[in-house]
């Protein structure tokens, strides 16, 4: 079992049968604040200069700048972890078989594997897969904060976010859905007409990074509709 | 029979038998120093690289591009010579088939340094993936390596037998019917080496140009190019050795031999150059900015373009198309050696540009997995220059090349017979 968060964390037995898992994040709630980054650092004991999530600021020219010019200015956010493609491009590269999709649609990495070729780095269209360059460094270090039951990676393999697949398996959201202080993060299986992401992409107008690259992203983003919105993908 | 005799009876090359050792000696520094840095970097990680999370190859996956450029380009002249009867490549077709078979080994060495996790490289074989391009390159330079070592051997064996040689490897017949019989089946191997030394370099180009992520790469051209740069660089280096082995007595061949290569590698460069017109055009002229394509012109990365196309392809195209320069084998080496170092630059902007920029570029951008001096995890373009770590391992299977083939000039039988 993971580790579980009383009064949020709820096993929920349809997340254990999901087909086709995805995540949708809605524009309008995000507000940049990185707190589903940090969350993923620690439930995943990931090392200090690798990110599984990371939090892109749209249109400006640096972190946390708006759009345009003054006084006709937006400023919005896309957190960006893996997108747990349905035609993911990093498992057809893979040479040893070592990132494979599961049958619940989650992308995951067999770090035992791993031969440390970076295809699927070079494969993945949106840059959501960090390599461990040197024996990963985690700051305080993970015996004192480990919450997750994620392996410990060796140096020179792959990883990337595994919608805390742990997690899934015991029948709980990934950390970064509980963690999310707007809500602004959904998760569920999209094969599913009933579940709560299903129900806003047919709601709300959506996109997804790239789409033309046919990857059929399994992350979806809900169009700002507030004021000052930017629609579309980046 | 005699032309052998005589052959074996030469002896060990006057000049220089101290350089040789000298030689000798400086490689297998190189190699020792090169194979301690790879320990280190086991040992460290590729942290001791300059490669991060944005530029995720660097100058292995150069070099070995490189190398397996140089091995088709050898043998795809080696083969088509036999196969289309140009009997004027006879007397460096057995250095050819050297060179190949040494570089396609090199390439496949200059992988191991790349990989992060050595110890799994196991997984290729026991777990491969056969919708992978890797998978499909490991394969198809490991049948070719085989290929070429078969191509040798029936080159090389009855002079080898005839000199009483174990790497006869059991050949005892030196006599004419067999040479003759060796000499139809060098014939059907070559139908078999010349579509391998086209697909092996077709594949390697795969690996990049089937990746729809970079779009630098995603180009049906990709294949072609590749094949062109590998007939310009393995042509060029057959061509620098050829003097040079003869240089030192172990091949013979008349000078018109030079400058025909020579002649041959304009060829070459012109197609090279039609190859590389035709990516920059259907880069360049819808006119968007973001196109990789524009930092072939413009930027950091323009002096390397200029260098490719003004050293590596315009200068040795004007001296090798101009008949009376050809004709002087140091103008024909001097132009072999810009084409080199042209072909190798034009693998390196490959790389460098089609990785250099951050497929999102919003910032901050992509995490780098480890910090930069500034204390940012994130960049959203980079910069790669290989450390002193990368080029000393380079350096050293470099080195374990030049000793191999050092000692293969040296001991095989790289003569054609006159009368074969």
């Amino acid at each position: 079992m993971s580790a579980s968060y009383p009064g949020i964390d709820i096993p929920d037995p349809k997340l254990q049968k999901a087909t086709r898992l995805g995540m949708v994040v809605d524009q309008d709630r995000c507000i940049g604040c990185w707190s589903c980054a940090v969350a993923c650092k620690e439930q995943q004991n990931v090392g200090i200069g690798l990110y599984w999530l990371r939090v892109l600021t749209v249109g400006g020219p640096f972190m946390d700048t708006p759009a345009g010019t003054f006084p006709d200015l937006t400023m919005s956010y896309q957190s960006t972890n893996c997108f747990h493609c349905d035609n993911p491009p990093c498992v057809k590269a893979c040479p040893t078989q070592a990132t494979y999709k599961m049958a619940n649609g989650i992308v995951n990495v067999n770090y035992d594997r791993c031969i440390g070729c970076r295809y699927c780095m070079v494969a993945c269209p949106y840059d959501n897969r960090v390599f461990n360059w040197r024996k990963p460094v985690q700051e305080p270090p993970a015996s004192v904060v480990a919450v997750g039951e994620t392996p410990a990676r060796p140096k020179g393999v792959v990883e990337k976010c595994t919608f805390c697949v742990q997690r899934v398996t015991d029948g709980l959201l990934p950390r970064c859905v509980v963690t999310c202080p707007t809500g602004a993060r959904t998760f569920g299986d999209l094969d599913d007409p009933g579940s709560e992401v299903s129900v806003l992409l047919r709601d709300r107008p959506s996109y997804v990074v790239f789409p033309e690259r046919g990857t059929k992203p399994s992350l979806h983003y809900l169009i700002r509709t507030g004021p000052n919105a930017v629609g579309g993908s980046l | 029979m005699s032309a052998v005799t005589t052959e074996s009876a030469v002896p060990a090359p006057r000049r220089g038998s101290r350089g040789f050792a000298i030689w000798i000696a400086a490689l297998v520094a190189l190699i020792v120093l090169g194979f301690g840095v790879w320990i280190y970097q086991v040992v460290r990680g590729l942290q001791v690289t300059d490669m991060r999370d944005n530029v995720i190859w660097g100058l292995y996956i150069i070099t070995f591009m490189f190398f397996v450029g140089l091995s088709a380009g050898g043998l795809i002249v080696a083969s088509a010579g036999r196969l289309f009867g140009v009997d004027r490549f006879a007397p460096i077709v057995r250095l050819a088939i050297v060179e190949a078979t040494v570089t396609i080994a090199t390439a496949a060495l200059l992988i191991i340094p790349d990989l992060g996790h050595v110890q799994h490289i196991y997984n290729l074989f026991i777990h491969a993936h056969w919708l992978s391009p890797m998978i499909w390159d490991v394969t198809v330079i490991l049948i070719y390596l085989v290929l070429s070592l078969l191509y040798l051997w029936l080159y090389t064996r009855r002079d080898l037998a005839a000199r009483g040689s174990w790497l006869a490897l059991g050949t005892k017949d030196t006599g004419r019917a067999g040479r003759d019989r060796d000499h139809h089946l060098t014939y059907v191997l070559a139908w078999i080496a010349l579509p391998a030394a086209v697909l092996v370099h077709s594949i390697t180009a795969w690996i990049f140009g089937l990746q729809i992520s970079r779009g630098f790469w995603y180009s049906a051209i990709m294949p072609p190019l590749f094949v062109s740069s590998a007939l310009v660089s393995g042509l060029a280096l057959v061509t620098i050795l050829a003097f040079v082995v003869r240089r030192y007595g172990r091949i013979s061949f008349a000078d018109e031999l030079g400058s025909f290569l020579g002649g041959l590698l304009a060829v070459f460069l012109a197609v090279e150059a039609f190859l590389v017109l035709c990516e920059v055009m259907a880069g360049y002229y819808p006119g968007i900015p973001t196109d990789a394509v524009h930092q072939l012109f413009t930027g950091r990365y323009a002096p390397g373009f200029a260098v490719e196309v003004v050293v590596g392809l315009v200068i040795p195209f004007i001296l090798l198309a101009v008949a009376g320069w050809r004709r002087r084998p140091q103008i024909v080496v001097v132009a072999a050696v810009l084409a080199l170092i042209g072909i190798f630059v034009h693998r390196a902007n490959l790389i460098v540009i089609g990785l250099g920029k951050a497929p999102i570029p919003s910032p901050p951008g992509t995490p780098l997995g480890i910090p930069q001096a500034n204390g940012s995890s994130f960049a959203t373009s980079s910069v790669y220059f290989p450390t002193i770590w990368e080029f000393l391992i380079v350096i050293g299977i470099v080195a374990l090349a030049a000793l191999v083939l050092t000692l293969a000039v040296r001991y095989l039988p790289l003569r054609d017979e006159p009368d074969a």
